[in-house]
């Protein structure tokens, strides 16, 4: 097991890492590129301090109240949405962190500790760790003001709380890494993830519901349910601190005991797999087995049946090509296949949330604003690709540029298969408002068309533009690698936001004057007018592509 | 008389102050199996990623068959076949959907496609593995399936950046004889290789670029012939050793590419520190 104390060769070795991470932000910035992805770093974090602070000050009053009022037990809650935030966050919010591989130090003459400690704590250097350290030292300051006695003793539960945080979350990141180095187990993976993802949207609206009808089955639930709670980290960690208030010292001491098993227990799990690593472990994609040597050269009678690509109608040969070879790609993304899905669990999830009377749907009477709610969601999901076109390429990017195919086409073939899976997303996403709330009215029909006719040329020429100059390369082997560059979230956060509050006002119009045509009129009006911008876009092109290659072509070629 | 497969004029490329390749003017007629040598660095895959429009130049002109690579580039583009550095393969095809793809790309039609990439995945002995992902593919038989790639649509030129690179000897030889059997069909190869001895057996011409400078062009006679009155004149460099060539001496690619680019060196330059 690694310590802490390290030789002085390890620390020369901890400071050459640090400086060639600095190094390597430095150079970073030499391009234009590289300054715009800083910018959005740094709005990031200003975002993320302010959360971080606020929080804690937050946190703070509400531990003093708890506290105070000899209420602890509630703060069982608050570390338990830290808990999950501190878990869940570096795995969906993977547009808004970096994460550092260290695997390739191994060349290195680096002992086994020293390695342990680079993968601890470079790895650590997150925003997930950086808000739940400040979270928790609010607890901590807002306890403590409460009751000047408990300043050592929760100080040292909520310390204990957040060193079991920190290895739980390497771990899983290591083991995560383990199970994705492999396609098949990546794919089963991500289904499984998302998966995770849905079930964690309907916990709030299925306990709403149940609890609105004061379920006899609730109690029952209950009494399952808080034992379990209380025997997991974040359940024990509040035990501690409970116990520690009501001056139980042995309660508060045994609680911390049971913390620092759980952390010693992660620190083994996660020992195992960086062992592994350190040894030598392989996590690339196994080669295949080279082709059976025959001993003949030439002579091909091409014996093997080869599947005749897709002709489709109205379409190049080209451009149906593009078309056949995105939609296989995405037919092997489990995950971003996911995805897609996702508008209709939003429906779901909407037709089972309780209203606010607790009686019927949360849309309540509004049951025809189901399919808009859809069919934005589905344009929504569909951004990652839109917005990084070219992501999946990876070294294919080289072959885009000596194809004999204008570059026009090729993005006109990328927009089309998005095209096609938006309307038949929208198709499914009215099927199934229908089903589950009532057949939407023509007119809400007609202007959620109109609408999504004017959104999804501006989000696909905007798409295009940065996709071409701010690539970023989707790593399906590396954890948390399969996202748009930190610039290219903001500007599409940006164009949702015009196209939501342009898109919104027609509404209110149509809606306030009790005719949504109008709306219709108006959203077909902006529909041109955004298709005009989207040709003018993809006229330029070329031009634009031909500019930027050697960027395209390097960052997605990168390792 | 034919337009030479590749001229160029004054080809410049500079990254910032970096002048990575200098006003170099290559001739390469058609038919020729043509090499493209130099040491690391020198400029080769920086040269063919502009010939293949990969790289746009900073100055010069680039005419491929006769036509402006700027201004015809997608007529270019339908003649040339290439195998790029770094493959450009996309890695969650199969091998046979990525053929079937390129082919049409390149115009060709379905069953055209279809039929020529079971005929290369034959070829290849890349037939047992047309099912398996591209990024499942060992790196030789990435190797095999770029070069299949490059050859589907039966291009008049054929650029290639290190094909032997990670291919076995059996799979070498199958190349070897398909690029020799492209040659006498009337096709050029362009091609940068390190391997000295590859380019010598296959090679009818050869180009070596040095520091971003052409620095001999011609067929192998020819060059032999230049470092050989090279070698007569009186010695410029005092310091570097074994430039003289004994009467009769028939040099190798090897001792050619080496007393062009300077390759030996002073002894107080090793490294007293290592081993």
């Amino acid at each position: 097991m690694a310590g802490l104390s390290l030789s002085a060769q390890a620390r020369t070795q901890f400071a050459a890492i640090a400086r060639v991470r600095w190094q390597i932000l430095f150079n970073s910035l030499q391009t234009m590129r590289g300054r715009l992805e800083m910018v959005s770093r740094l709005i990031v974090a200003f975002w993320f301090a302010g959360g971080g602070l606020g929080g804690a000050a937050g946190l703070a009053v509400a531990s003093w109240y708890f506290f105070s009022h000899d209420q602890g037990e509630w703060l069982a809650l608050i570390l338990w949405i830290i808990f999950l935030f501190w878990q869940l966050f570096p795995v969906v919010a993977t547009a808004f962190t970096e994460t550092f591989d260290s695997s390739n130090l191994l060349r290195f003459p680096l002992t086994y500790r020293s390695y342990f400690m680079v993968r601890l704590v470079y790895g650590s250097l997150d925003p997930s760790t950086a808000l739940g350290s400040l979270w928790l030292s609010g607890i901590w300051v807002g306890i403590t003001i409460a009751n000047k006695r408990l300043l050592i003793p929760t100080g040292l539960a909520l310390l204990v709380f957040a060193l079991l945080n920190i290895v739980l979350a390497r771990m899983i990141f290591a083991w995560a890494e383990r199970w994705l180095a492999q396609r098949k187990t990546r794919e089963i993976m991500g289904i499984v993830f998302f998966l995770i993802i849905i079930s964690f949207q309907f916990i709030g609206p299925i306990t709403g519901r149940l609890l609105g009808r004061r379920h006899p089955n609730v109690t029952q639930f209950g009494r399952i349910i808080v034992p379990i709670e209380r025997a997991l980290p974040p359940g024990v960690a509040a035990s501690a601190l409970v116990n520690f208030s009501r001056s139980d010292a042995i309660g508060g001491l045994t609680s911390l005991g049971v913390l620092c098993v759980y952390a010693i227990a992660f620190l083994l799990l996660l020992n195992m797999r960086i062992r592994a690593q350190y040894r030598g472990e392989n996590l690339s994609e196994a080669p295949a087995a080279m082709g059976r040597p025959r001993g003949v050269l030439g002579g091909t009678k091409g014996a093997i049946p080869v599947r005749a690509a897709w002709n489709l109608p109205f379409i190049s040969g080209p451009v149906a090509a593009i078309f056949e070879k995105e939609t296989r790609y995405l037919s092997r993304s489990g995950p971003m296949l996911f995805t897609l899905i996702m508008p209709l669990v939003i429906l779901l999830i909407f037709r089972v949330s309780p209203s606010k009377s607790g009686a019927g749907n949360l849309l309540g009477n509004a049951s025809n604003l189901a399919f808009p709610i859809g069919a934005a969601y589905a344009l929504l999901m569909l951004t990652n690709l839109i917005y990084n076109n070219f992501g999946a390429e990876g070294v294919g990017v080289q072959f885009l540029f000596v194809a004999p195919v204008r570059f026009r086409e090729i993005v006109r073939a990328k927009n089309l298969v998005h095209a096609t899976i938006l309307a038949l997303e929208m198709l499914l996403v009215w099927i199934a408002a229908s089903i589950m709330y009532q057949p939407p009215a023509l007119e809400y029909t007609a202007a959620t068309i109109a609408a999504v006719l004017f959104a999804a040329p501006v989000n696909m020429a905007v798409g295009n533009l940065l996709s071409i100059y701010t690539p970023k390369k989707f790593d399906f082997g590396t954890f948390g690698r399969q996202r748009a560059a930190t610039t290219t979230a903001f500007a599409s956060l940006g164009v949702q936001a015009c196209v939501i509050a342009l898109g919104g006002a027609t509404f209110v119009v149509g809606y306030s004057l009790h005719r949504l045509w109008i709306s219709t009129a108006l959203l077909l009006v902006l529909a041109a007018i955004a298709f005009i911008c989207y040709n003018l876009v993809l006229n330029r092109i070329d031009r634009i592509a031909l500019n930027h290659r050697e960027t395209l072509i390097a960052e997605l070629s990168k390792a | 008389m034919d337009a030479p497969a590749i001229t160029t004029e004054g080809l410049t490329r500079t990254f910032g102050q970096l002048v990575a390749v200098k006003d170099v003017n290559l001739r390469v007629a058609s038919g020729q199996f043509f090499g493209f040598l130099g040491p690391n660095g020198a400029g080769k895959s920086t040269t063919i990623k502009m010939l293949t429009g990969l790289l746009a130049p900073s100055a010069g002109r680039i005419e491929i068959l006769g036509l402006d690579l700027l201004q015809s580039s997608v007529e270019v583009k339908r003649q040339i076949g290439v195998v790029p550095e770094g493959m450009a393969l996309f890695g969650r095809l199969t091998g046979a959907e990525y053929l079937n793809f390129v082919g049409r790309m390149y115009g060709l039609d379905s069953q055209t496609a279809a039929r020529r990439t079971a005929e290369l995945l034959e070829f290849m002995q890349l037939d047992d593995q047309s099912k398996k992902l591209v990024t499942d593919y060992s790196h030789g038989m990435q190797k095999k399936l770029a070069l299949a790639a490059a050859v589907i649509h039966g291009p008049r030129i054929l650029f290639l950046d290190e094909p032997f690179e990670g291919v076995d000897a059996i799979a070498s030889g199958t190349l070897k004889a398909m690029l020799q059997r492209m040659i006498t069909r009337g096709a050029t190869i362009f091609l940068t290789s390190h391997v000295l001895e590859i380019v010598e057996r296959l090679c009818s011409h050869v180009a070596i670029i040095h520091r971003g400078e052409l620095v001999a062009q011609g067929s192998l006679e020819e060059l032999r012939a230049g470092v050989a009155a090279q070698a007569a004149a009186p010695p410029q460099n005092s310091g570097t050793v074994g430039l003289a060539v004994a009467p009769g001496e028939k040099l190798t690619l090897e001792e050619i590419f080496l007393r062009i680019v300077g390759g030996s060196r002073l002894a107080e330059q090793e490294l007293s520190w290592l081993g």
